[in-house]
């Protein structure tokens, strides 16, 4: 929504197309907050945030790219304020700004803990004072290439049936993650990886895609988001003692290091015997019930719906879960593919600002920034330019896909591969990672790609066929489990999400410091190097 | 656990209508939400609802549950399934069906678009480039609205729309609340002469279910009493609504009581109360009014009089004479405030308290 207001506002013929409905995005589920050095609550400045961010990434953050997202935050961020978010307010009257992790400030600006609701309002009420027209549940399936150049998009119209064919220009793809890979997963049923699947099929890479960022707190079984807000407020996280664990992992910032690292202390914790039932505690009591009440109403909420835990008596059984994607279709600053005409902006893009680990609260940051950027770019190229086409034979292709998709009476129902598919890379590409576990589950996605391929979609019909949609959804993600799996065997170190242990359990730069580029050739994932872009940050021991 | 579920069936291309049973196998966590994707895996594929974030913020799976709407992910079912009551499902209410529990939208966005839902920020911008400057307190008057996922729980069990298919709604005026309340927002008076219109603010018949089914603790009814409490204290008092709320007060505050006889002219004008004259004989001759109105004073006028002086004192005109904040939120019931953090420790099988390990050697990273 933010590319679409920015190109819009250029001068640009713009539409929307989306699986869901704009405010069902799952940005909207993103509750702590967004990062800007606006100093409201400290002395603070971009340059420390941009610090902060190339440590936090582990030094594989692009540091041009990161400097670009920390100068231009805080007029992001008072544009969204003008444009009527709902933030909380400090004592003056400005907008409120709380600790997050691995922050050097107090840095995130926040609205209580429904930020990413609050934003995802705001840019879709500008979407309707600018009348913007967006196909809604129109599920996006196929990228169309023609003539060297991205021109549009095949979609299936969920609510109409049908496939249509909608050409464009420029095309921006804002697709989100794809943490249905995972059981515990913070994320909606739609992330899915839509964009970076069909990107990766015409033969764009994908960059960093091993790099799968866990979440230290979320709910068990299913992966609920708790906010990082939650410890920016003061949490603690305890073992089954009640031991503040983190002081013998991150002994400076306790529990507010870098996700990474909280992430696997817990899951050493838990390894180790000390966890409560595969979960840590994250303590709130000592916050009082006013605290919680005024600050975090909506994990409170959250943790008595789905555990029966008032955190104002008991502490939330938490655990790592897979949260957000650094990884995605790799971009430049303008959110440019290598394909003219095709962008990405946000979490299925790879600028890359988040390098190994993201920071908490610069994901909302870095889609309203480079969202901004790539809708200015698209806008621009798609005015200095005139002709769209698309040839018939592109829709009669993805026709002809369909109907042997549809026409298959007798087969696998796909629920069982997708939740294989997730309970394995769960087990064997999750936190840790092993060699022998990356292998096998490299085996295990082939396995289950043999069964897709014979998978039956029950409902044959064309108004709401989400049964369809699923089975394309989980193609998506099998090709992305691919491309991980991949890129996690060849990078032989420790750096950030990508923890190995076992075999490489340091950070090695001198071989690995750059990011791996997955693209599809003769119909197989092949690996390729790209240096890492520096400004002025040498790698530094990383330590909270 | 074993549930049981009733499913209203419902395909528009065909018009087939039908309640199916389904028994499924689920884990005891299971929300209902849960249970629709395990009959869709395991049962019928052809089974359609909407779900995305499963975490209450997204908005996209209202449906009804024995005829009430809920948010399907919000809704565990152990309970329900213990006691052995299988409930029905079916579609939203007030919207038409596309397919099974997938409703058509339509109506719903353009209502909410209907009501210029954006920040109309006049011309004054902040001078030095930055936020606006507004206190926590005057963002509070909006906080409930802000909370609004657009899920459309409200509009499906609201009364006045099911008589009025026009009427714009709990969850529309609610956003309209949301920019009325916003002290950013320069075009308070446009839009309060708009949602003031028929099918605005005073079509709304108060029976409290949008209130009662929001699944987010937004209140829509209370925001349309604030728009209507923003309205009068505007001058925008043109309808009849305003106008029969305005009497009550006036009444109230003159003698004490609600002089019902006066209340017809006051509200529609005297034409029109002149019209309903053989109806107020009618009602003369059940003795539901006096044939002759005496003006009475009560003997405790002054209390009426102070109540409304404490309000003016207070300087709580409008939306603010709502409380309303951040406590509201959750809409959770928190009363043990008064609990010290050792009595919370020591509670019977509380977790152990937090402590501090020694500074040992530091881990591997």
């Amino acid at each position: 929504m933010r590319a679409a207001i920015e190109a819009y506002d250029a001068g640009a013929d713009v539409a929307m197309i989306s699986k869901i409905h704009p405010t069902r995005s799952h940005s909207g589920a993103a509750e702590g907050g967004i990062n800007a050095a606006l100093a409201n609550a400290s002395d603070d400045n971009p340059e420390i945030h941009a610090f902060d961010t190339v440590k936090g990434s582990d030094y594989l953050g692009d540091q041009d790219a990161i400097e670009i997202l920390c100068d231009e935050a805080p007029g992001d961020v008072y544009q969204l304020e003008n444009w009527g978010a709902v933030f909380s307010r400090t004592e003056d009257g400005r907008i409120a700004q709380r600790p997050f992790g691995a922050a050097g400030a107090p840095r995130t600006a926040y609205a209580a803990d429904i930020t990413g609701h609050v934003l995802v309002q705001v840019l879709w009420e500008q979407v309707c004072k600018r009348d913007i027209p967006t196909y809604e549940e129109y599920f996006a399936w196929q990228l169309v290439e023609n003539d060297g150049r991205c021109q549009g998009v095949v979609c299936w119209d969920l609510l109409g049936g049908g496939l249509k064919t909608i050409g464009a220009k420029t095309v921006i793809l804002a697709t989100g993650g794809a943490g249905r890979l995972y059981t515990g997963t913070t994320n909606a049923y739609s992330c899915t990886g839509d964009g970076m699947a069909m990107a990766f099929r015409i033969g764009l890479p994908l960059k960093d895609m091993e790099m799968m960022q866990f979440h230290p707190t979320t709910l068990a079984p299913t992966g609920v988001l708790i906010t990082e807000g939650c410890r920016g407020e003061g949490a603690y996280l305890l073992n089954k003692d009640g031991e503040r664990f983190l002081k013998r992992y991150a002994p400076n910032t306790m529990e507010l290091a870098s996700r990474d690292v909280i992430s696997r202390a817990e899951q050493m914790e838990i390894d180790a015997g000390r966890g409560v039932d595969g979960n840590v505690l994250l303590d709130l009591r000592h916050l009082g019930a006013e605290r919680i009440i005024e600050r975090l109403p909506g994990s409170r909420e959250l943790a008595m719906t789905f555990l029966g835990v008032d955190p104002i008596y008991d502490p939330i059984p938490v655990r790592p879960g897979a949260h957000y994607h650094m990884g995605g279709v790799a971009t430049d600053v303008w959110g440019q593919t290598e394909l003219t005409g095709l962008y990405a902006a946000g979490e299925c893009a790879c600028v890359s600002v988040h390098g190994a680990n993201r920071l908490g609260g610069n994901a909302l940051m870095e889609t309203i920034t480079f969202g901004k950027r790539s809708g200015a770019h698209a806008a621009e190229w798609a005015l200095s330019h005139t002709t769209v086409s698309v040839p018939d034979s592109v829709e009669r292709d993805a026709e002809r896909e369909l109907t042997e998709l549809l026409d298959r009476t007798e087969g696998e129902r796909p629920w069982a591969i997708r939740d294989e598919l997730a309970s394995t890379m769960h087990e064997n590409f999750g936190v840790f990672r092993r060699e022998r576990q990356m292998e096998e589950q490299g085996r295990i996605v082939t396995g289950l790609r043999e069964r897709y391929r014979a998978a039956l979609v029950e409902d044959k019909g064309e108004i709401f066929n989400s049964d369809l949609t699923g089975t394309i959804e989980l193609g998506f993600l099998l090709d992305l489990a691919d491309c991980m799996v991949v890129a996690g065997i060849e990078r032989k170190e420790s750096r950030g999400a990508h923890a190995r242990p076992d075999d490489y359990p340091v950070r090695d730069d001198e071989n690995f410091m750059k990011h791996t580029y997955v693209r599809l050739v003769d119909g197989s994932p092949q690996l390729s190097w790209e240096p890492v872009r520096m400004t002025k940050w040498e790698p530094q021991e990383r330590k909270y | 656990m074993q549930v049981a579920l009733k499913i209203w069936r419902y395909d528009s291309a065909t018009g087939d209508r039908a309640l199916k049973e389904y028994e499924i196998e689920a884990p005891d966590w299971a929300t209902l939400l849960d249970c629709l994707d395990i009959v869709k895996d395991k049962h019928d594929g052809s089974l359609a609802f909407r779900k995305s974030c499963r975490m209450m913020i997204c908005g996209s799976c209202g449906m009804r549950m024995d005829g009430a709407a809920v948010l399907a992910c919000k809704t565990r079912m152990y309970d329900i399934a213990q006691s052995g009551h299988v409930p029905v499902i079916s579609a939203m209410g007030n919207l038409p069906i596309h397919k099974d529990l997938v409703v058509d939208m339509d109506p719903f966005w353009s209502k909410f678009k209907a009501m210029w839902p954006w920040l109309e920020p006049g011309f004054e911008r902040p001078e030095d480039g930055r936020e606006y400057r507004i206190s926590q307190q005057r963002m509070n008057v909006v906080h409930k609205e802000s909370l609004c996922i657009n899920c459309g729980c409200c509009v499906s069990e609201c009364n006045a729309m099911e008589s009025d298919p026009e009427f714009l709604g709990p969850q529309a005026l609610a956003k309209g609340m949301r920019f009325v309340g916003d002290p950013r927002d320069a075009h308070t008076v446009e839009r309060l002469e708009r949602y003031s219109q028929e099918h605005g603010i005073w079509d709304c018949t108060r029976c409290y279910f949008c209130n009662e089914r929001c699944p987010k603790g937004v209140d829509p009814r209370d925001a349309i009493a604030k728009l209507g409490a923003e309205s009068i204290r505007l001058g925008i008092d043109r309808d009849m609504g305003a106008k029969h709320a305005k009497w009550f007060v006036r009444s109230a505050e003159t003698t004490g009581w609600l002089r019902e006889e006066e209340l017809i002219p006051k509200t529609q004008g005297y034409v029109s109360a002149i019209k309903q004259l053989k109806f107020g004989a009618s009602l003369a001759r059940h003795g539901k009014v006096r044939p002759v109105p005496i003006p009475h004073v009560a003997k405790d006028v002054n209390e009426a009089r102070n109540l409304r002086k404490v309000v003016n004192e207070q300087d709580r005109q409008g939306a603010l004479g709502h409380v309303q904040g951040e406590h509201a939120l959750a809409k959770l019931d928190h009363g043990h405030q008064s609990e010290s953090l050792e009595e919370i420790y020591e509670r019977p099988g509380a977790a152990p308290r937090p402590w501090l390990p020694e500074s040992k050697e530091e881990a591997p990273k």
